[in-house]
């Protein structure tokens, strides 16, 4: 016995959450060719099928791209701070895919670890995450070789498999999810379904030795030729989350603000005597990769990537990760003389 | 045929690498035949038969001339379409490359894209005017940029609250990734103004405010110098559409000064160069 | 829940100025509540806020058993530095801390204590320097070799005349050939030729070493000559940083973040950490 909703009680639900003045988000076509996740203003912007992924990861509603994390006001000699609380509006992110909702129990260890980061907690707590089992994959996919899948639960409230008549069978795994559907569906014995993913694609216990074994690898340089050193990787990653902090304001007064940062900049980690560790392109793909599939797992036992593909797709010379550990593996090759 | 044009670039470019004219192809590869194309560095001449040929030859190969990881690669030979040449150009206005230094190899193009990109309606470098020897035949038709110019004008038609309101919904989508200028061969500073921070120009938030102000004048910077590759355009991933901003000053460069970027290597260029009959009536 | 990335409000109470470009600023907690809940141990650092033009990282370079105030030292060289360079007793700062680990002063007792520093490089080692020196008991022998390129380069010099009047205590200087002055009394070379001349006992001892990394490149050897054990050497690193708290992504070395993990590292570790810093 399953539950059932149909896709016009679907939308009702969202309607209802939009009334009560929740924050409700979705895919949705920011453009009339891209799909992307995004605040809504009605439900039928909501899009639930005709993509594979959305260009972006749902991050953003829980680490937002910029956000003031203090207010200080200069006074002479004096200064006054005013602590900054995050929104406490309750979101309900609907059709976030198995790929985007698994970052977030990961994403939980780094912004946690030892000092709690009110801002990104808060945020969590107030939010529920409905997810979209996935019915199809593109060859950028590749859930399945770093665990998960496209009926994953990990992070999930709640999620709706299609039964292909239009509707969605609702599995309900936490007291959020079963609050949000409580009374709205119905029993039936129809039970929907998922893709069995892509076919697994590395193998991500070699590569972690190998990133342990050989960190200075030659092979990172003639790999990284191609890109360009631009975040379009990072900042639509489920999982990346670096950030910079920075003044902003003028002679009064202003706002310290957390923004988003990417290890691919050129300047990310200069220091105030010009001297930069990672001064070329394939350092930085390095570390990109380093800490996604050896670092992250050493520390708190999570890969530091779903196989969302989001950065390959994103990327304008079509590297990304994917990409990156194949040629690694290929570059690992005795016969081979593939350049870049 | 872009078969043929396939087959001719892997020949030229064997003999290039086998006599040592050049160190390094750049061109572009493909993993799969459905694939995107991507850029590649060919060392070896046995790996010429990675280089491809097709409509989904985007990249502006042109940007990675600028940038040291390749340079050191040595002296390259690289391809171009009848856009990328025309940032060559401007380069080589600008001090940027030694053009003596590089082997150019053309591809005639017929365009790119499936639906063709936008630009290639208008294009009038279906053979790129400068390279050392261009491989196919397409006709060069004139420019119809009124093609271009008519979204243009269609835009410019609404009130500037519409605009402004337009210009507002698009920025608030950017996430400051500068994939755009990382494209872009132009965009070459060892510095950017947007990095820099004594004092702090452009706010590198990415709020509506940090994101107009960083596009405005990433447009203005690139006035009369971009080439309309739209190279950023299509690698922004929030679908920002910075064509539009980037034609607007295009046509003022053509329009006040009869200058399309280039298109003319001996031309002054027109934010370089002063004249004293140069217009005045739209900042008077 | 706190704010994790929200600093406390600091008082300046001294500037003082060292050389050309190096200044050092004592500050207290505006908030006594504050300061009476707040301690460190040596080798911690903070975050210090210019507010407006933002953070920078420095090491805590006071004692831990000086209760009256904190103590920070820089060099003017960029943005924020710019903002502190300015700053007079009266004005007001931003402090998060301590962030880090700290030196072993507990491991280090009964050893004989070698510090070895290279101009701007003093002040993490003068916080030790001072803990060890008021403790006297607990430690050895303590030996102290500070160079700097030229005469004005020094930064708590003044500091370096009251050491040497210590007990058991060795203070060695040198400038770099050709930055001595016609009276000069002490020594004239490069930091390791100077350590390797000076005949350092090194039985029973650990050395503290910090400074620019080509001096540390061409010290590290002298010391092993010694007999000194990898693990027998420290130092402290630095590396660009912005939360401190280890959730930024920039500070790592490898799978080390030096705000957590570090700053402060044996030569034994540091052999072990890509050259990510």
């Amino acid at each position: 016995m399953s539950q059932t909703l149909s896709h016009e009680d679907l939308l009702k639900l969202v309607d209802g959450c939009l009334g009560q003045g929740k924050v409700v988000a979705g895919p949705t076509l920011v453009k009339p060719d891209l799909c992307a996740y995004a605040a809504l203003r009605a439900s039928d912007q909501l899009v639930l099928k005709d993509f594979i992924h959305p260009a972006n990861s749902i991050k953003g509603f829980f680490f937002p791209r910029h956000e003031p994390i203090c207010v200080y006001r200069l006074n002479g000699n004096d200064v006054e701070l005013e602590d900054v609380d995050p929104p406490k509006t309750e979101q309900i992110i609907i059709g976030v895919r198995p790929c985007d909702a698994a970052a977030l129990p990961i994403l939980d260890h780094v912004f946690n670890w030892d000092y709690a980061d009110k801002f990104y907690n808060e945020r969590r707590e107030n939010t529920t995450v409905v997810t979209l089992a996935c019915t199809d994959y593109d060859d950028n996919c590749f859930c399945t070789s770093v665990g998960l899948g496209p009926a994953a639960e990990k992070g999930s409230d709640a999620m709706l498999l299609p039964l292909g008549d239009g509707g969605y069978e609702v599995r309900c795994f936490t007291d959020k999810g079963k609050a949000l559907f409580e009374g709205k569906t119905t029993p039936s014995d129809k039970t929907g379904s998922a893709s069995e993913g892509p076919a697994r694609k590395i193998d991500v216990k070699w590569i972690e030795e190998a990133l342990e074994d050989d960190y200075e690898n030659p092979a990172w340089k003639t790999i990284s030729l191609r890109c360009l050193g631009c975040g379009a990787c990072a900042y639509n990653c489920p999982t990346c989350h670096c950030f910079d902090i920075v003044d902003e304001g003028d002679a009064a007064g202003g706002l310290r603000v957390k923004n988003w940062d990417s290890c691919q900049f050129g300047q990310f980690t200069v220091h105030a005597s010009g001297h930069n560790p990672r001064a070329n392109q394939g350092q930085r793909q390095r570390q990109r990769i380093q800490h996604k599939f050896r670092i992250y797992p050493e520390k708190f036992n999570e890969i530091l990537c779903t196989g969302c593909g989001a950065c390959t797709r994103n990327c304008p010379v079509a590297l990304g990760v994917l990409n990156t550990l194949e040629a690694l593996r290929a570059a690992a090759a005795p016969d081979t003389s593939e350049v870049g | 045929m872009t078969s043929d044009i396939q087959e001719q670039l892997r020949q030229t470019c064997r003999r290039l690498l086998e006599e040592e004219k050049v160190d390094v192809v750049i061109g572009y590869g493909q993993s799969t035949a459905d694939g995107p194309a991507y850029p590649v560095f060919i060392t070896a001449p046995q790996d010429v038969d990675r280089l491809v040929w097709n409509d989904r030859c985007f990249n502006n190969l042109t940007a990675y001339l600028t940038r040291d990881e390749v340079k050191s690669l040595g002296k390259p030979a690289i391809v171009v379409k009848g856009c990328d040449d025309r940032a060559l150009v401007v380069l080589e206005q600008e001090s940027q490359i030694n053009r003596d230094e590089i082997v150019v190899i053309g591809v005639a193009c017929e365009g790119v894209g499936e639906p063709r990109a936008a630009k290639c309606a208008a294009c009038d470098v279906h053979m790129p005017r400068t390279a050392d020897e261009t491989l196919g035949e397409v006709p060069n038709g004139p420019a119809d940029l009124e093609a271009a110019y008519a979204e243009l004008d269609a835009f410019m038609a609404q009130s500037p609250e519409e605009r402004m309101a337009y210009w507002r919904g698009e920025f608030e989508r950017c996430v400051k990734c500068y994939a755009c200028r990382e494209v872009c061969p132009m965009c070459y500073c060892n510095r950017c103004i947007v990095d820099k921070n004594r004092p702090t120009v452009i706010d590198t938030s990415a709020h509506v405010k940090g994101n107009l102000a960083w596009h405005v004048t990433r447009a203005f910077h690139q006035a009369g110098r971009c080439v309309g590759c739209d190279e950023c355009t299509r690698v922004c991933p929030a679908g920002i559409n910075l064509r539009l901003l980037n034609l607007s000053l295009a046509r003022a460069a053509d329009k006040h000064f009869d200058y399309r970027a280039g298109m003319d290597k001996e031309a002054a260029p027109v934010i370089g160069a002063y004249r004293e009959e140069d217009k005045e009536d739209f900042i008077l | 829940m706190d704010n994790v990335y929200k600093p406390e409000l600091m008082e300046v109470l001294d500037v003082h100025q060292h050389t050309a470009d190096v200044k050092s600023i004592r500050i207290k907690f505006k908030d006594p509540g504050k300061a009476n809940d707040f301690s460190f141990r040596v080798g911690q650092f903070g975050m210090f806020s210019a507010f407006g033009a933002g953070e920078s990282t420095f090491n805590i370079c006071s004692s831990s058993n000086w209760k009256d105030f904190l103590e920070f030292c820089f060099r003017k060289t960029g943005k924020v530095t710019d903002v502190l360079w300015r700053l007079d007793p009266g004005d007001t700062i931003g402090f998060r801390g301590p962030y880090g680990n700290s030196y072993p002063m507990e491991e280090w007792e009964g050893k004989n204590l070698i510090f070895i520093g290279g101009g701007i490089a003093m002040p993490p080692i003068r916080c030790a320097i001072w803990y060890a020196l008021e403790n006297r008991d607990k430690y050895g022998g303590v030996t102290v070799v500070y160079g700097a390129r030229t005469v004005g380069d020094f930064v708590f010099a003044d500091e370096l005349d009251q050491w040497a009047e210590k007990e058991r205590t060795r203070v060695i200087r040198c400038v770099d050939p050709g930055g001595e002055t016609p009276d000069w009394p002490y020594e004239i070379g490069l930091i390791p030729h100077v350590i390797e001349k000076a005949r350092i006992p090194a039985d029973n001892a650990v050395a503290l070493v910090v400074g620019p990394p080509i001096m540390i490149k061409f010290t590290l050897p002298v010391l092993d000559k010694m007999g000194l054990a990898a693990k027998d050497v420290y130092t402290s690193l630095e590396n660009r940083m912005k939360c401190g708290i280890g959730k930024c992504g920039r500070c790592n070395c490898g799978p080390v973040y030096v705000c957590k993990e570090g700053p402060i590292f044996t030569l034994e570790q540091l052999t072990q950490l890509p050259q990510d810093y």
